[in-house]
């Protein structure tokens, strides 16, 4: 290279200038394109959730802005706090239950060898399927009242059916075995990469050390396949938040207003009844919770395990 | 007991919970199989099982989907392909350019602020973002255009192809580049005849992940088109209300021809899509 200049001085220049040039042409598209439908719309929500904004009166003169208005109207909704209420239900009801079924089926995939790469493609599925056709397949026809296969089973043992989306808090339940079906794949795949990561000779030397089974698993598997382990979490976490898609194929938000999350409420509101304003300010109270949520989580699992 | 014993007992476990889960996972698939096959007759009285044993299967699902309607279905289909490779392009090509870029140039010491600037899209809920795509687009007079959703899809692919390119190329050797433009080639063609191939993995899983997204995506589609350009998700959900939830066996037949492509192209490339899909957390 540093023979280069001295042959062909003139040619050398000419050609770092076209360089220069071109790292610029590759990123500036994706720059230009990230802030213009990303940050425009991020910023047009939060001014329209200080205003009085309607779809159906945009271009009017009389837009006014109004303040925490809008903010103080929803910690007043009491329709606001019940999706609220019913979006950290289904959190609370899905993750923990996604952990549990992936760390269980990984250590099974992690502790076999043959086959391993079939199960691993299988588990797989239900992620490139659409939560639409997810909630339709799993929700609308394996829960369905009358004839539905697991009412049917249920009943050939002699149970009563159950009903799955008339009850409020059944109709819960079966949005998250929807969900539960579809993401525990996420947390196998994730925490197969994980425990594939811990070296076996470790494992090794504790059960030669005298510990047992158990011990050798807390001491050494967990603490190693911890931070990919929290990491998925909050993915799942923060996912289930925005949880909206199922629950407009399955329940409509029903019965009543029982299943109805708030990125639901927001559609409904904003896009469906046409209040911007609202809908933005509801929104932007869904961002805020997701990043103190997110900011806390990940200030205090890095502590936790710096500590360790 | 012996440690063989135990380790074998350890494996008839593993087999068993594998089994059970990939059980799970199969039975609702299996469901929709047999369903699209079904009458009415066989979902009018008791749920049956076993095509043959239970009830005789017929084709009537699919002749209706590919012979009667076969125009209504394929204005949507084709939405949902155009949409989603024409974005996934669009996306593929601007998103690694810039990851090529952040990789290889140096943009003054922030090269990791711009790539974290990307990924904070993702922190954002889909919710903040369509009641400023409906205006954008109702004022650009995009609303109920295949143009909309491309637009929306590419520019919500870009980040995370940025983010896993950036990582992709800088794993590659730099010297083969260097020498190429030494020879005298810019870097447009160091970027796609030398740099692009040798990707060419990284490549395939950020487009297939792409692709299944925007095959798949509801939210956006739902808010901004309504009638003339309809992806399948929507159009499976305005047939669902329009039936009453009845025709299971059509609704059945639409979910599988929706389903069976991507499922098929992400279990083909596993390795690939898997790389794709855990790589944000096993970096972080």
């Amino acid at each position: 290279m540093a023979t280069e200049p001295q042959i062909y001085p003139s040619k050398r220049f000419r050609f770092e200038i076209k360089d220069n040039l071109w790292k610029w042409i590759f990123l500036v598209p994706a720059v230009a394109i990230i802030l213009i439908l990303l940050a425009v719309p991020v910023l047009w929500t939060l001014y329209a959730a200080f205003t009085d904004l309607h779809l159906y009166r945009i271009g009017d003169f009389d837009t006014k802005f109004v303040g925490l208005a809008n903010f103080e109207k929803l910690l007043s909704n009491r329709s606001f706090w019940r999706t609220a209420r019913n979006t950290v239900v289904f959190m609370l009801g899905v993750v923990p239950a996604q952990l549990i079924i992936g760390l269980t089926v990984a250590l099974a995939l992690n502790n076999i060898t043959r086959g391993q790469k079939l199960f691993r493609t299988w588990f797989l599925m239900p992620l490139m399927v659409s939560p639409v056709v997810v909630s339709f397949i799993v929700g609308r026809m394996l829960f369905q009242e009358d004839i539905g296969p697991i009412n049917d089973i249920l009943r050939s043992f002699g149970f009563e059916g159950v009903p799955w989306l008339t009850s409020p808090t059944w109709a819960m339940v079966a949005l998250m075995a929807i969900d539960v079906w579809q993401w525990s794949s996420f947390m196998i795949l994730m925490l197969l990469a994980a425990l594939q990561g811990v070296p076996p000779d470790l494992h090794e030397a504790a059960r030669v050390d005298g510990a047992n089974q158990l011990q050798a698993f807390w001491r050494i598997t967990v603490p190693l396949i911890m931070p990919i382990t929290m990491t998925a979490l909050l993915i799942r976490i923060i996912d289930a938040f925005k949880v909206v898609e199922i629950i407009m194929v399955l329940t409509g938000g029903g019965p009543g207003q029982a299943t109805e999350s708030v990125t639901l409420a927001i559609y409904r509101t904003g896009v469906k009844g046409g209040d911007l304003a609202f809908g933005s300010s509801q929104a932007y109270f869904l961002l805020i919770v997701l990043m103190i949520f997110g900011g806390a989580y990940l200030f205090l699992t890095r502590r936790a395990m710096g500590k360790d | 007991m012996g440690l063989a014993a135990q380790k074998r007992v350890r494996t008839i476990i593993s087999y068993c919970i594998l089994g059970f889960w990939s059980f799970i996972l199969l039975f609702p698939m299996y469901w929709v199989v047999i369903t699209s096959f079904k009458n009415a007759i066989d979902m009018s009285i008791k749920a049956t099982y076993m095509p043959f044993i239970d009830f005789q299967p017929g084709l009537h699902a699919w002749r209706y989907l590919f012979v009667d309607r076969l125009t209504w279905f394929l204005d949507p289909f084709m939405n949902s392909v155009l949409v989603a490779f024409i974005s996934s392009t669009v996306a593929l090509v601007i998103g690694s350019s810039a990851g090529y870029a952040l990789a290889r140039f140096d943009y003054g010491g922030r090269n990791n602020s711009i790539v974290l600037g990307f990924m904070s899209q993702r922190m954002f809920p889909g919710a903040l973002f369509i009641l400023a795509f409906l205006v954008m687009f109702r004022e650009l007079g995009l609303l109920d255009t295949r143009l909309a959703l491309i637009i929306v899809y590419s520019s919500g692919a870009i980040p995370f192809i940025v983010w896993v390119m950036r990582d992709f190329f800088e794993g590659l050797p730099v010297e083969i580049e260097e020498s190429a433009m030494i020879d005298g080639a810019n870097r447009l063609g160091v970027l796609f005849r030398i740099a692009m191939p040798l990707a060419a993995p990284g490549l395939v899983a950020v487009f297939v992940l792409s692709l299944i997204g925007a095959w798949n995506e509801y939210l956006v589609a739902l808010t901004l088109t309504f009638r003339e350009a309809i992806t399948i998700p929507l159009f499976m959900t305005m047939q669902v209300s329009q039936t009453g939830y009845t025709e299971w066996w059509n609704m059945s037949a639409i979910s599988l021809v929706s389903v069976i492509p991507v499922v098929a192209a992400g279990m083909a490339l596993e390795k690939y899509i898997t790389g794709g899909l855990t790589f944000g957390a096993l970096k972080g």
